[in-house]
Parts: C-alpha cells; sequence; structure tokens
C-alpha cells in the first residue's frame, strides 16, 4: 500500500485521473439552454410575477380585503388600504413591492378566496424600482397578461389548496374554489364590450 | 544593396508572422472559452457570428472603444511602457522560431539562449506595472509574480539543458534536425524528465492555472494589472497568450521534434510525408495550447509557499538530475 501511494504520487496519478474525467466532460453534451432561444418548460407551482385574480364573471377583483396575506407575509410587502361599507369590504388599493417580495406563496396559500396568484411570468425586470412596486390596477393587469398567454381553458394556482393541511380545516371559499375559466372570462370581456359599443 | 535586401525581406516576413500571430492570439481566447466551456458542460461564447466565431474580433473593438484610465499618482511613463515591454518581450521570441524547414525569420546559433533571455524580459513588464501603478494590491502581485517567474525560469533553463546537449546545438533548426537521426524522431522519449519539468516550468512562465498567482482575482483583487484598463489591461492578456504560444512552439521544437514527424511512421506511411511540416508544427502546437486550457478547466490553483516548494524542491533538483543522467549517457554511447 506504501509502495503504492508512492507510485501514485511519482507518476501524478490522480492529476492524471483528473485530467482524463475533465477530457470525458468536454465531449458530453452541455447542459445549457439558450435562453432567448429556446426556453425550457415551467413547471407547475412557478412563483413569478405577482397577479390579482379578476373574477371572469364581475370582472373586477376577487379579494375582499380580509387582510389575512398581509399578516402572512415575512417581508411585509404587501399594503391593503380598504373602506367598509355597510356589509362589505371594498379594497380601494392592494400594492405589492415586488422588489421586497421573497416569493414564498404564503400570500397565496393564505388567501381564503383565491384571488392572488404568483404567475408563471418571470420576465419583468425593469429600470426603475417603482415600476417594480404593482398597484391594484398594475396587479389586475399582470392577471390579463399572463391570462391572455395561459394556453388552458382553466387555471389553478398549486397553491390555492396548500398541501399538508386538512382540507377540512380550509375556510369554505377556497374549498369551494373551482379552476377559473380563462377562455370563457375573455368571452364574456369580448360580449360586454359588444354590447356596450351597440 | 544586399542589406537593402535582407532588411527587407525580413521586414516583409516579420509583418507576416505578425499577422499570423494576432490571429492565433484572438482565436487562442476564443478556443478557450469554448474548451473551458465545454468542460463545464456550457457552451461557451455562441452569440456573435455562427458559434460565437466573430467574438474575438468583437472583443478587441470593444477594448480598444473602452475607456482608458490612468490613475492621477501613478508614474505616469513607467506605467504606459509596462504592458508594451510584456508585449515585445513576447513578440520578440517569435524571431528565432522555426516553423518549417528554413522558415524562419532569424535563423542564430544561440536561438535557445535567445528565447529564454527574452522571455525573461517579460519579467521586467510586470514589476513595471506593478511598481508605477501606486498601489499595494498591484505591487503584491508584481513581486510575488517576478518570484515566481524568476524561480521557474532556473528549472525551465536546466530541463532544456538536457535537450542541448542530446543536439549539441542552441541552434533551434539544428535541434530539430538531430532529432530527425532517431528512428523515432523526437526527444519527447529519452528527454521524458525534461519534458514534464518543461511542462510545469511554462506552465508558472505564462502565468497560467494551476500557477496564475500574479492575477490570483480572490486572493489579490487581480495581481499586477489592476490598475490597467482598456486598451492597456488587454496589451497584457496579448502578451501573456504570445508567451503560451512562444513556449507551445518552443515545446514542440524541443521535445516533438518540430515540423518532422517520426521517421519510423514515414517509412509506414510515405503519403504523410507530402503535407506540409508546417501543419505538423502547428497541430503540436495546438496540442500544448489545448493542454494548456486542459490543465487550467482541470487544475485548482496553488497555494503560494506550495508554488515555491514544487519550484525549488522538485523541478530544479529533477532537472539537474535529468541533466546528469544525459550527460552520463551522452559521454558513454
Amino acid at each position: 500500500m506504501k509502495l503504492r501511494e508512492i507510485i501514485n504520487k511519482i507518476f501524478l496519478i490522480e492529476i492524471f485521473k483528473g485530467l482524463f474525467l475533465t477530457l470525458r466532460m468536454l465531449f458530453s453534451k452541455p447542459v445549457t439552454i439558450q435562453y432567448p432561444l429556446q426556453r425550457r418548460k415551467i413547471y407547475p407551482g412557478f412563483r413569478g410575477r405577482h397577479a390579482l385574480v379578476r373574477d371572469p364573471f364581475t370582472g373586477n377583483e376577487k379579494c375582499i380585503g380580509c387582510m389575512r396575506c398581509t399578516s402572512v407575509c415575512p417581508s411585509r410587502c404587501i399594503y391593503i388600504k380598504r373602506e367598509k361599507t355597510e356589509n362589505k369590504m371594498i379594497v380601494t388599493d392592494y400594492v405589492i413591492d415586488a422588489s421586497r417580495c421573497i416569493f414564498c406563496a404564503y400570500c397565496v396559500e393564505a388567501c381564503p378566496v383565491c384571488a392572488l396568484v404568483l404567475t408563471e411570468d418571470f420576465e419583468y425586470s425593469d429600470y426603475m424600482r417603482k415600476n417594480l412596486i404593482f398597484n391594484k390596477e398594475q396587479l389586475l393587469k399582470n392577471w390579463d397578461e399572463f391570462a391572455s398567454k395561459w394556453p388552458y381553458d382553466v387555471y389553478f394556482n398549486k397553491f390555492w389548496q396548500p398541501p399538508g393541511i386538512d382540507p377540512s380545516r380550509w375556510p369554505k371559499t377556497k374549498r369551494e374554489q373551482k379552476p377559473i375559466p380563462i377562455k370563457r372570462f375573455v368571452e364574456i370581456k369580448k360580449e360586454e364590450s359588444d354590447e356596450s359599443s351597440s | 544593396m544586399e542589406t537593402v535586401y535582407i532588411i527587407l525581406i525580413t521586414t516583409f516576413k516579420t509583418l507576416i508572422y505578425f499577422g499570423i500571430l494576432m490571429l492565433h492570439v484572438a482565436y487562442a481566447t476564443y478556443a478557450e472559452r469554448k474548451v473551458i466551456g465545454h468542460i463545464q458542460l456550457r457552451l461557451g461564447p455562441m452569440l456573435v457570428g455562427p458559434h460565437g466565431l466573430l467574438q474575438p474580433i468583437a472583443d478587441v473593438v470593444k477594448l480598444i472603444f473602452k475607456e482608458d484610465i490612468i490613475p492621477t499618482k501613478v508614474d505616469k511613463a513607467i506605467f504606459r511602457i509596462a504592458p508594451l515591454i510584456s508585449l515585445t518581450a513576447a513578440l520578440s521570441t517569435f524571431a528565432v522560431i522555426p516553423v518549417n524547414k528554413n522558415w524562419v525569420i532569424s535563423d542564430i546559433n544561440v536561438g535557445l539562449l535567445y528565447v529564454i533571455g527574452i522571455a525573461g524580459i517579460g519579467t521586467y513588464g510586470i514589476i513595471f506595472s506593478g511598481w508605477s501603478s501606486n498601489s499595494k494590491y498591484a505591487f503584491l502581485g508584481s513581486l510575488r509574480s517576478a518570484a515566481q517567474m524568476i524561480s521557474y525560469e532556473v528549472a525551465l533553463g536546466l530541463s532544456l539543458v538536457g535537450v542541448i546537449l542530446m543536439a549539441e546545438s542552441f541552434n533551434l533548426t539544428e535541434i530539430v534536425n538531430k532529432q530527425g537521426e532517431y528512428w523515432y524522431g523526437m526527444f519527447l522519449f529519452p528527454q521524458i524528465i525534461g519534458y514534464f519539468v518543461f511542462v510545469v516550468a511554462m506552465l508558472a512562465e505564462t502565468n497560467r492555472l494551476p500557477f496564475d498567482l500574479p492575477e490570483a482575482e480572490t486572493e489579490l483583487v487581480a495581481g499586477y494589472f489592476v490598475e490597467y484598463s482598456g486598451i492597456r489591461f488587454s496589451l497584457f492578456y496579448l502578451a501573456e497568450y504570445l508567451a503560451m504560444f512562444c513556449m507551445s512552439a518552443l515545446a514542440t521544437i524541443c521535445f516533438w521534434g518540430g515540423w518532422t514527424i517520426p521517421p519510423v511512421l514515414l517509412k509506414a506511411l510515405p503519403a504523410l510525408g507530402l503535407i506540409p511540416g508546417i501543419v505538423w508544427f502547428l497541430l503540436k502546437v495546438y496540442f500544448h495550447i489545448f493542454l494548456f486550457f486542459w490543465l487550467r478547466g482541470t487544475l485548482p490553483r496553488y497555494r503560494y509557499d506550495q508554488l515555491m516548494a514544487i519550484g525549488w524542491k522538485v523541478l530544479i533538483p529533477l532537472a539537474l538530475f535529468n541533466i546528469l543522467v544525459t550527460s552520463i549517457f551522452k559521454y558513454y554511447l
């Protein structure tokens, strides 16, 4: 064993082993994805740009202003302005500071009405920091942009029904939540615009 | 009239050599990025031109138009001269390197001594740049670079003594011709220890990984050229790549038989004789250049005391042992 170690040392066996390893790697297939030209498949539950889900039937946001997302947010980047009317809470503004967000999706999990979503849209870099602070209009616009690109008829976020929690402990609205129809929403919008124009 | 003719023909030859060398250097940077990229399962440059082939040209354009900053408190004259000294030293070595039979700018009898001597002048560029920058990091980098280059130059010179003993000449053409007298046509096999010492010392001489301590980015921001920018900075890189080509050419000439192929191979396949010698020469040089990149992609950087220990405790004794063995064989056989 001792002699073997000496021979290994004299003939630099370990260095040659390393050299052959790198030579083998030289002729194997690269793993690079040429990003702007080819894109990789996005996995379900990817956490990208924030959006507020637009209710396909009313056209407004689904948010009820319960403040659960604000209280659960670890980086405290959600600000909600709300007004109380006789029997209903009205959300006047809903701000997410995306430059502070850590993309944990706790807000999406906590939302009882499934109003918030982290879309699969990841190309939203900007030169101005204030453009990354999304207000309610911007968040709804984000949803519209995302929905227009969504290839399926319905959308259902993975984090809307958090795994590991017994479904009986979810809020009723969350338990009854159905996938959001995308195409139908587009049709409804079209009909509305047709009606208003005629 | 004769003198004018010689001057003209030498200038013409020099210009052609210069152009070809610059092209080689430009594409060596490309090849390095590609080879190391593929070793790390990446692709390397891909966007400029097909497979990124125009990347070196884009790099050159970028470096020329970059702002050239000269800090206020530097010694301006020496600061400006330093990269030029490195570059001139690296370029001058090619004057005596034969690339084919009788294809050499100047066929002098002390070619090998000249190459080693001129390669040593490159150290001046490094020391000057480090000293004139008026920066601790640059100064430390240049100091250790100087120590490294001087230590390894001893090993480099000693490793070539075996070759000189075998060839009985300092003339590089003579060394290649002498190798053709053996049936294997290379000094590589009788001088394997010398070749090993030469390769290690060559890596250290040209400041390449695993001996790139002068530009150890993580420890000493970047060593001797921290204060340099733009085209001046790239002149150092140019000098480094030229030194790489010079050392590869020297290894090819001294150990791999230059532009010749082993006479055994030529006897077995006479058709190989039709291929011009420069092709063999370039193939051997490219192999050594690839070796540089390959080692860079494999080995981590040495610690400074390890580097010195390898130079003085391993390489120089090995080279001396090689000289002893070669001399004994030469005397008795």
